[in-house]
């Protein structure tokens, strides 16, 4: 009645449960085991792997006098291929080990057999490992991504600098007379010479034409809060519906009405969280590019008509 | 030992890293400069009231394409 007799039928039923199990299913214990094992070993070959590296990376991102940081980049290419060469093995042999048994005993064994539950549930624990380990790749991946990041204030003040420091350095070829550059010219251009019209051709210093190109980077970090608010609250749909989800889930095997209708309230309450965020989203996403557009155009204003076409298609899509 | 493993690998790599040469060459690093460009055939300068194409007084043609507009340089730019 209690419970209190059972104790011992239990373990006979294990016992029981133990002599039925078929004959495959020592075969699919140890598999099991064996995968585990190999996705642990794997998972702290890429943690050993990202953490030696990353220290590495920054400081030959940090000493590479390449313009566009080539040899850093060809050091990271060298470990992201290894990092993705871990992955594919665990794929290989998830293929190889595991998928291959399955499919193989599923075809013999009917799925109204008493015993194919232990093969579903095999297939589970294995493909959950799996996943597990898969987040886990993602995890590294980002990290060793991060080391790429710059701090792009510091080579666009150098260029600042550059620039006011040759502004007044200029006289025409021609009279002599001095040359303002006006600006940070990104390529070959004709400038006149106040005093004798001629055109003179100035051709910026290989720094200041690198100016283009880091220019929208430049604006993305410094607008990145912006960005980061988007992110947020687009994350904050899935967080709300499962929430929702779980309270209406709680719901099922309650019969209190006043329970009942707390946890309605609360899950219109979510609700109506869930589709305010659904709308703000892409609200913030407007406001992100906006600001991140104006900020680099305020870097080369020169860019600015191209940019606002780049920018037109961008909230037309 | 699994350490030495992977830190013989990253020296390995940032050696060949370093010692491999970029495609296309090196990189020319230059400072800003002023030039100017007499026309070859009188000697004459431009300026820039006359367009930068043809040359004002003999119409020796520095540019064979009709400019357009551009960041920098405008249709004005044409000679006439």
């Amino acid at each position: 009645m209690f419970g209190l007799f059972n104790k011992s039928k239990d373990s006979e039923k294990n016992q029981a449960n133990k002599e039925t199990l078929p004959e495959w299913y020592a075969e699919l214990e140890e598999t099991q085991t064996r995968w585990f094992s190999f996705a642990e070993k794997l998972e702290a070959k890429m943690e050993e792997l990202v953490t030696a590296s990353v220290p590495e990376l920054k400081q030959v991102l940090q000493e590479d006098e390449d313009m566009y940081k080539r040899t850093f980049q060809r050091v990271y290419s060298g470990v992201n291929g290894q990092l993705n060469n871990i992955r594919d093995k665990a794929r290989d042999t998830y293929e190889e080990k595991i998928d291959s048994i399955y499919y193989d005993l599923d075809s013999q064994i009917s799925v109204l057999d008493k015993n194919h539950d232990l093969l579903s549930e095999f297939r589970r624990a294995c493909s959950d490992r799996y996943n597990h380990f898969d987040d886990k790749f993602d995890y590294w991946r980002k990290e060793l991504e991060k080391t790429q990041e710059r701090d792009l204030e510091i080579e666009y003040q150098k260029i600042l600098d550059e620039y006011e420091a040759i502004k007044n350095k200029f006289s025409c070829t021609q009279c002599g007379g001095n040359i303002e550059i006006e600006k940070i010219f990104l390529i070959e251009t004709f400038i006149s010479c106040p005093y004798c019209k001629t055109q003179n051709t100035f051709a910026p210093s290989t720094q200041a034409r690198n100016l283009q190109n880091i220019a929208r980077g430049l604006a993305e970090q410094r607008t990145a809060h912006l960005y980061e608010a988007f992110e947020t609250e687009d994350k904050k749909e899935r967080e709300l519906y499962h929430l929702r989800h779980e309270l209406s889930l709680s719901k099922i095997h309650e019969s209190d009405k006043k329970v009942l209708s707390e946890i309605q309230a609360k899950m219109d309450d979510l609700e109506e969280q869930r589709q305010f965020a659904i709308k703000n989203a892409p609200k913030l996403y407007q406001i992100y590019l906006r600001a991140m557009y104006d900020e680099w155009n305020k870097i080369t204003p020169d860019l600015k008509e191209h940019n606002e076409k780049m920018y037109q298609n961008q909230i037309t899509q | 030992m699994e350490e030495k493993k992977v830190n013989s690998f990253l020296d390995r790599l940032k050696q060949k890293a370093q010692s491999q040469t970029n495609y296309g060459g090196e990189m020319e690093i230059n400072d800003a400069k002023m030039n100017v460009r007499d026309c070859p055939n009188c000697g004459a300068g431009r300026a820039k009231q006359d367009g930068v194409t043809h040359c004002a007084y003999c119409g020796f043609e520095f540019i064979t394409l009709k400019l357009t507009d551009g960041v920098y340089i405008k249709k004005e730019d044409n000679s006439i």
